[in-house]
């Protein structure tokens, strides 16, 4: 049944604010519950590798020691993300995969470990160790395979995103106060420079993908994909393996040609078979997920046209596959991983982030031109895991003053984002997804720790109103 | 439900899954992703690798090859060639649970009677306190 224009894009608006709300809400929580005042141990990360903060410095100097920490841990964010360039121009890719998978499994068993250790330290559970340690290995285990490396129940992966998003976010909100909010100020602007600026990182990570019809190792998540039409059946057993759900960017100023380049790419004939031959209900299946997906890519929002225009505002990424020579093995969420210490884990995130192309689709949003373009208007939203941790890192801190500084802190982030899926109709192309929404976080904070918070709290206490 | 191979109900309809009308309580898609998911060799390969992995002590392996291909395990004639890891995962994993279950009710309700000194040693905040960070 047609769904309304309504319907689509909000169903992939909802697609991508739920995870963020939902990490968000996540992070709040374990603040609230574990570190409500701030961390009381200073957790020696490169942030802090200049300045400790110590709560008797005076404003100047913690602002100076906040900014030369910010500014240290951008250029290592930066260097990382050269480094990450690097070795995706090279062709590296094993190493980058094993790279990243050590990584994904170093956050979910260590910082996870120390997190759960944490919670039941707070909550008194009687568990031993040898059932601790069980869960704990298996839980980062099938992790790391179904961030990375097999296929697995959409909604394990997505979770398992969020999880980890959650727990460097974590981590992050243990630096101190004024670091804190310098360095999502520094990582904002550091943000706008590497995506749009022509030499930055995550522009040259883009272009390259671009250039190479390649999948971008970065850590992303993917909503659900949401499908254009009535899928008949799978083909029968003998004939063509599940496609590999890699995913492919193109620009949208290089729409790719039906025909070109198709020899060794199984998925784009198919796709072609899905534009030409409309009766076949076959050819469509080889194609999983058909829709074309929206991207955002780490801080990028990749802007795309939708099909006859409709779905403006989302960048659409076809999600073709490759003749890969594993099926299992597949890129649906490449990763570019973290480190083993926090600021080369954000810096690959936020490396990789930018990396989303968008599938460049002719505008005339006729369904049979492009590949991927006209597959509907609903597509799945795709979002950097940078920009989920970032965002709550700020509402992290903003948890540790008051309640309502969270709230106002995630109606601002919300409101940037989708401020900045506007600007991606627009401009159409890829964005950055971390100033707009981290400005006005930042300023909304301020403003309600200073002022809102003041008056409403006099106000209730002279039980005028509230 | 399996020996009626035309009807469809509500829920299949809404996941698109129809029962095919040519083969008999046949099943469209293996996994619950639906038509996203795998299927064909693929989805037995997985569920191979599934199976065997979860032997590393991964039970949770198990538990994943269930819920993914939920819907092999629930037509019965569906899909032999994977539902035989699935059904095979599913009861390694409920034994395992079974077995991990035991151990730590017995740890948690035991305490100290039961265990004796032991206890201390073994229960994940008191070896924080001794090991962790201060």
């Amino acid at each position: 049944m047609e769904k309304g224009i309504l319907e689509m894009v909000g169903g992939e608006i909802i697609g991508i604010v739920s995870p963020v709300s939902i990490c968000m809400l996540l992070v709040v929580l374990l603040v609230h519950t574990l570190t409500p005042h701030g961390s009381s141990t200073s957790v020696a990360t490169i942030a802090m590798m200049i300045y400790n903060e110590q709560p008797n410095d005076s404003f100047v100097e913690k602002f100076k020691g906040g900014l030369l920490n910010a500014i240290v841990f951008v250029c290592i964010v930066m260097l990382v993300t050269f480094v990450l360039v690097g070795l995706f121009y090279f062709r590296f890719t094993k190493c980058l995969r094993v790279y990243m998978g050590f990584s994904a499994f170093t956050v979910l068993a260590w910082m996870g470990g120390i997190v759960a250790v944490e919670l039941i330290q707070f909550f008194s559970i009687p568990i031993d160790i040898i059932t601790f340690a069980i869960c704990l290995v298996n839980f980062a285990s099938v992790g790391v395979m179904a961030v990375f490396f097999c296929r697995m129940p959409i909604v394990l992966t997505q979770g398992y995103l969020v999880v980890i998003g959650m727990l460097v976010a974590f981590w992050f909100t243990k630096l101190p106060e004024w670091t804190t909010w310098i360095l999502l100020v520094a990582m904002a602007i550091y943000d706008i420079v590497a995506v749009l600026a022509p030499g930055g990182p995550l522009n040259m990570l883009v272009e390259l993908a671009i250039a190479r019809d390649e999948d971008i190792p970065a850590l992303i998540y993917e909503a659900r994909p949401v499908l254009p039409r009535q899928i008949s059946g799978p083909p029968p057993m003998s004939s063509s393996p599940t496609p590999a759900r890699t995913r492919r960017w193109s620009n949208r100023r290089a729409p790719r040609n039906p025909g070109v380049g198709r020899g060794n790419s199984g998925s784009n004939s198919a796709l072609d078979n899905l534009w030409t031959s409309n009766g076949q209900p076959t050819s469509l299946i080889t194609e999983p997920p058909l829709a074309p997906e929206v991207g955002i890519i780490g801080s990028r929002l990749v802007s795309s046209t939708g099909d006859a225009g409709m779905l403006n505002s989302i960048s659409t990424v076809v999600a073709g596959h490759q003749a890969t020579e594993s099926n299992v093995d597949e890129d649906t969420v490449p990763l570019v991983s973290h480190g083993t210490n926090n600021s080369s884990t954000a810096a690959a995130l936020d490396g990789m982030e930018s990396g989303m192309h968008f599938q460049g689709s002719d505008q005339g949003g006729s369904e049979s031109e492009d590949e991927g373009l006209g597959l509907g208007v609903s597509g799945a939203v795709k979002l950097g895991l940078g920009d989920f941790i970032f965002y709550s890192v700020l509402v992290g801190r903003a948890a540790m003053y008051d309640l309502m500084t969270v709230y106002a802190c995630y109606l601002a982030i919300i409101g940037g984002l989708g401020a900045t899926l506007i600007l991606l109709a627009v401009w159409r192309r890829a964005l950055p997804a971390l100033p707009i929404s981290i400005t006005l976080g930042v300023v909304f904070y301020f403003l309600t720790r200073l002022i809102l918070d003041p008056f409403v709290v006099d106000l209730a206490t002279h039980l005028i109103v509230f | 439900m399996e020996g009626e191979p035309v009807q469809t109900t509500a829920a299949d309809t809404e996941w698109g899954r129809q029962t095919d009308v040519s083969s008999a309580g046949s099943l469209q898609w293996p996994t619950i992703d639906g038509p996203l998911g795998v299927y064909n060799e693929e989805a037995v390969k997985l569920a191979k690798s599934f199976y065997y992995g979860g032997f590393l002590l991964l039970p949770l392996l198990w538990f994943v090859n269930c819920f993914y291909f939920w819907p092999v395990l629930q037509h019965r004639e569906a899909e032999p060639l994977i539902r035989r890891y699935v059904v095979k995962s599913g009861i390694g994993c409920v034994l395992f649970s079974v077995v991990l279950l035991a151990w730590a009710l017995t740890f948690a309700f035991g305490g100290e009677r039961l265990f004796g000194s032991y206890w201390k040693h073994l229960a994940i905040f008191d070896i924080d306190d001794k090991y962790g960070p201060a």
